[in-house]
């Protein structure tokens, strides 16, 4: 008996020797996974951690992509602003598509990880400096309906666009998302960069997307702005729904 | 009875004082949702009330039966009528040379009446197989500024006119930048989609709507309207929806310095089908 | 006294004692169903008093001019002079937008008191011998009143309108031989042509409304002939009519309809904005814009262009293009079957007797199977027409959408038609309604142990049918 439990002993020690030895092994070999040539600043180094827990497992450890998720390389600041900001990313389904949510990380964060995917995946539009007090509303108008409303709606409250793909009602957005989001053209959205639309240009398609959604129209309850799809409906529904109630009422029933 | 007269003297009353607060949100300069439900209650009060007097307050008057005073005509009536009617015919008729000179008079006079209906439009002539474009057309944006190899990120879009028809409806193009080496067309028309851009006639195959809808991700182009789907990789082929005719290519080069010309006019004629096209 | 002094001094200069007061006592049955047809006229007379304001302030041309109004978007923009005009009325005019807004609003239940008014014309038979000629005439006024809507809605000359308007000229261009030569006869042109504005607004408010004008001149002249039909209930015959005389019952009764519905429409007019052009912008034929749908009256015809397959046809070296058959075909045959329908009815049954009375729908269960069909049909057109939309709403993809629409469009109606059928034939057949009251009868325990009846009382079943028409 003794002799068995002293041998059990000795098998359990030599279990936990080992079991030692492999963890110290693989913080050592950890430790020398790939990192950015350089020392990262504290920022990055937040951005790291935070990007290794919640973007790498489809993303990739190095932003390289994987059968879940696409490669980082070269998409820019502006994108993981934008995907992190609006609560797309990150995105619990591959298989759907990223849709507005709360977003997961705060400002501090976000800008961390910003910092870290730049870092490990240089290149791409940086994060547009957006003010849409020094946009022009008209041009802003008229760009919009000419690039925007085929998808998004003339009133911006969005659309089916077929492919199991909806485009976004632009109401809930920032400025700075607005820009963004022409910048890199999320999703089947295409981009507009630069020498197609420029800053002012953006100035003024933010300031013309919030003014839509700051200002009510003139002609009363606006109905979701979806145009005759809802008049339709209201107009049988309440306006001869109404006219047919008062009918019932004063009309003989036999 | 005593309820609805009180309920239809309410209505009266109700209509009066909101005819009379139009006049002030009238001259206080208006404003749509109080004129509106003013005169909603100035309306369907004059309407409630008179509806509550008329069901409920007229009791004397109530249901009464009376003869229909119309119904088959009585035999004899209907074939005397017809008889009358055909008889003044048949005279006329009679004097078989006139009677067919009057018809033929009519005849011609009606012909030529159509005539000025012609007036109203041109004759389509070739005008539905041509645009504005023409080889050497430089191409440019919705304001005028021309558009050279750079304007464009991969993976964007912007419309087209040629230089001399900005605005153009027939003219209307659509010049895409795909990625490197995807474009998947046959030698001929890849010639015209130099360094991975590509242009097509914005104009939809199916009914004519503006074709804005660039789903980059998956190059394909849609239209608003009925969901007409075309594939922008090979040579705008209708992928899904109700269109049947793949968008016209129109045939460009890149100079040296980036300015885009067309080599010539769309290959296909733009826009919905129509009698005279003839089949590809 | 005054009413009677006026009277006697127009009779006395026409003769026309004996014709007013007997039409004065003339009655009319006020069943609720038949107030429909009234709810659409009123539609239409306050379409008239409101386009007529509208009239003064809309200019029909394309010319280009710059938006100096208050709306901030389009200040220094080129819009054409028929928007500029538009948006001057709905900003700057006052009472403007109301009246324009009270247009629109009673545009759409206009049409849908003509399509409830047919419906409840079509369900009870009431289109039979000798009426037909009543059915005809509101055909045209349907088909009058969607040309009447189509026109004025592309007024404004917004981009919404516009692209209806090119999906129109396709629509004609596809026609084979003539089809380049009437569109471009209509239009002047190539699309979108300098003369369509003004073409459309001579539709608008003078040829359309004249036409309307005189069909529905027609059409209350021949129910006035002709006498109303009447439900079935004890004591009425076919060769009597029983209701309540025209003056003053019926026709205070009907004006205040009148003033309801306007009261209704004004309510809309205010509250519920329409049609805002300014969202939509002016007119450019190089860029259209989502959700584009034309209102629900014309969205149907939407419907059958979304959901039709692909089919273009190549004859003899010529092509006939997808929109043909959705676009101008099946509408044409939709509306030959609903024009010819009492023909058709009367072949089929062999019935060619006058008939004043109306039918329950449970009468003729074929009949209402078919009307069933055509109203499941119809509903699924529409909800295609706005496919995006609603996809959008219900949480679906557009894509499979249209794929479940496309099964609704068959078996929708072949569904509706067979239950309909069913409940019609199930109803008829029954001695008396399922919902009314079950017969009362008291019971008394007699000495023996049992029960015997001492009193019995069956209610009447409200609308007896007394001779139900086997049809």
């Amino acid at each position: 008996m003794s002799a068995v439990a002293g041998s059990e002993a000795a098998v359990r020690r030599r279990i936990l020797r080992c079991g030692l030895l492999l963890a110290v092994a693989g913080q050592i070999l950890w430790s020398f996974r790939p990192a950015p040539g350089r020392a990262l600043t504290a920022q990055e180094a937040e951005g790291r951690m935070l990007y290794e827990a919640s973007c790498s497992t489809c993303h990739g450890l190095q932003a390289e992509g994987s059968g879940s998720g696409p490669s980082l390389q070269g998409v820019g600041p502006a994108a993981v602003d934008f995907m992190l900001s609006t609560g797309r990313m990150p995105l619990a389904d591959p298989a759907t598509q990223p849709i507005r949510q709360q977003p997961r990380f705060d400002p501090e964060q976000t800008a961390a990880i910003v910092a870290y995917v730049a870092a490990i995946a240089p290149g791409g539009p940086g994060i547009p400096t957006v003010d849409p007090e020094a946009g022009d509303l008209p041009r802003g108008a008229q760009l919009f309906l000419n690039s925007c409303s085929a998808c998004h709606g003339a009133g911006a409250i969005g659309d089916s666009v077929g492919g199991g793909q909806i485009a976004p009602s632009l109401y809930p957005s920032s400025a700075t998302q607005i820009g963004e989001a022409v910048r890199v053209g999320p999703g089947v959205m295409p981009k507009f960069g630069p020498a197609d639309l420029s800053a002012q240009d953006l100035n003024s398609i933010a300031r013309y997307v919030l003014w839509l959604r700051d200002h009510g129209d003139r002609g009363g309850l606006q109905l979701g702005r979806v145009g005759a799809v809802a008049e339709g409906f209201v107009a049988v529904v309440i306006g001869l729904g109404l006219l047919l109630l008062v009918v019932r009422l004063t009309g003989s029933k036999t | 009875m005593r309820r609805s007269s009180l309920v239809a003297a309410i209505s009266f009353g109700a209509a009066i004082l909101a005819a009379l607060g139009l006049f002030v949100v009238y001259i206080a300069g208006g404003q749509p949702q109080v004129e509106g439900g003013l005169l909603f209650v100035a309306l369907a009060g004059i309407g409630g009330g008179l509806m509550v007097w008329a069901t409920r307050l007229m009791t004397g008057i109530g249901h009464l039966t009376q003869a229909r005073r119309h119904g088959l005509p009585p035999p004899g009536e209907k074939e005397a009528a017809a008889e009358a009617m055909a008889g003044g015919v048949e005279e006329m008729s009679r004097r078989r040379l006139l009677f067919r000179l009057l018809l033929g008079a009519a005849g011609a006079l009606g012909l030529a009446a159509i005539f000025p209906i012609r007036s109203l439009g041109r004759a389509p002539g070739a005008s539905l197989f041509r645009t504005e474009w023409r080889a050497g057309l430089r191409l440019v944006d919705v304001d005028g500024n021309l558009v050279t190899r750079d304007t464009l990120e991969v993976d964007s879009f912007t419309t087209v006119f040629p230089e001399d028809a900005v605005g153009s409806g027939d003219s209307q193009a659509v010049l895409i930048r795909v990625p490197a080496g995807s474009l998947e067309l046959p030698a001929d028309r890849l010639a015209g989609a130099p360094d991975d851009y590509v242009v097509y006639s914005k104009i939809c195959t199916h009914a004519g709507c503006a074709l804005g809808l660039y789903l980059a991700q998956v190059h394909q182009l849609r239209c608003p309207c009925h969901q007409s789907t075309f594939d922008v990789l090979n040579g705008a082929q209708p992928v899904y929806g109700p269109a049947a005719r793949a968008l016209p290519q129109l045939p460009i080069e890149i100079d040296p310095d980036g300015t885009m010309r067309a080599l010539g006019d769309f290959t296909a004629p733009v826009g919905p089908s129509f009698w005279d096209l003839p089949p590809p | 006294m005054i009413v009677r002094r006026w009277v006697e001094g127009v009779d006395e200069r026409l003769d026309g004692s004996s014709f007013i007061s007997r039409n004065l006592r003339k009655v009319f049955p006020d069943h609720w169903s038949f107030m429909l047809g009234e709810i659409a006229l009123y539609s239409f007379l306050l379409l008239v008093l409101t386009g007529t304001f509208l009239s003064f302030f809309y200019l029909a041309s394309d010319q280009p001019v710059t938006y100096a109004g208050p709306y901030q978007p389009l200040q220094g923009q080129t819009v054409s002079a028929a928007y500029d005009s538009v948006m001057r009325l709905s900003f700057e005019v006052r009472a403007g937008l109301v009246m324009r807004q009270m247009h629109h609003w009673a545009a759409l239940v206009f049409m849908g008191a003509i399509i409830a008014h047919i419906i409840r014309v079509f369900f009870t038979g009431a289109f039979r011998k000798p009426r037909e000629i009543s059915w005809l005439i509101g055909i045209g006024l349907f088909l009058s009143g969607i040309g009447a809507g189509f026109s004025g809605y592309s007024l404004p000359d917004d981009a919404l309108s516009g692209a209806g308007l090119r999906i129109a000229y396709s629509i004609i261009l596809s026609i084979p031989f003539v089809g380049t030569w009437l569109a471009y006869l209509f239009f002047g042109g190539e699309f979108p042509g300098p003369d369509i504005l003004n073409r459309l607004l001579v539709l608008h408010i003078f040829i359309i409304p004249l036409v309307i004008f005189t069909l529905l001149g027609a059409h209350l002249a021949l129910v006035w002939h002709q006498t109303h039909t009447q439900f079935r209930a004890p004591g009425r015959t076919e060769d009597t009519v029983t209701g309540i005389p025209v003056w003053p019952k019926f026709a205070l009764k009907s004006i205040g309809l009148a003033f309801t519905t306007f009261g209704v429409i004004a309510f809309l007019g205010g509250l519920f904005q329409v049609n805002p052009i300014w969202l939509y912008g002016s007119f450019v034929p190089y860029s259209t814009a989502s959700p584009s749908q034309p209102d629900y009256y014309v969205g149907w015809l939407e419907g059958l262009l979304r959901l039709w397959p692909n089919w273009e046809f190549h004859v003899f070296g010529h092509t006939i293009g997808e929109v043909l058959l959705p676009g101008l075909v099946v509408p044409g045959l939709v509306f030959t079957i609903l024009a010819l329908w009492p023909f058709l009815e009367a072949r089929v049954s062999g019935d060619h007797e006058w008939h004043h009375f109306a039918q329950h729908p449970r009468e003729a269960p074929v009949r209402s199977a078919f009307g069933a069909a055509g109203v499941a049909f119809f509903v699924v057109l529409v909800l295609a027409g706005g496919n995006d939309v609603v996809a959008k709403f219900l949480g679906v993809e557009v894509d499979s959408f249209n794929t479940i629409l496309r099964w609704a469009l068959f078996l929708g109606p072949v569904l509706s038609g067979l239950v309909t059928y069913w409940i019609c034939r199930d109803l008829r057949d029954r001695p008396r309604h399922p919902l009314a009251a079950p017969p009362r009868v008291t019971l008394r325990r007699n000495a023996a142990g049992g029960f015997e009846e001492i009193e019995s009382e069956t209610p009447t079943a409200g609308r007896a049918l007394e001779e139900p028409d086997r049809r």
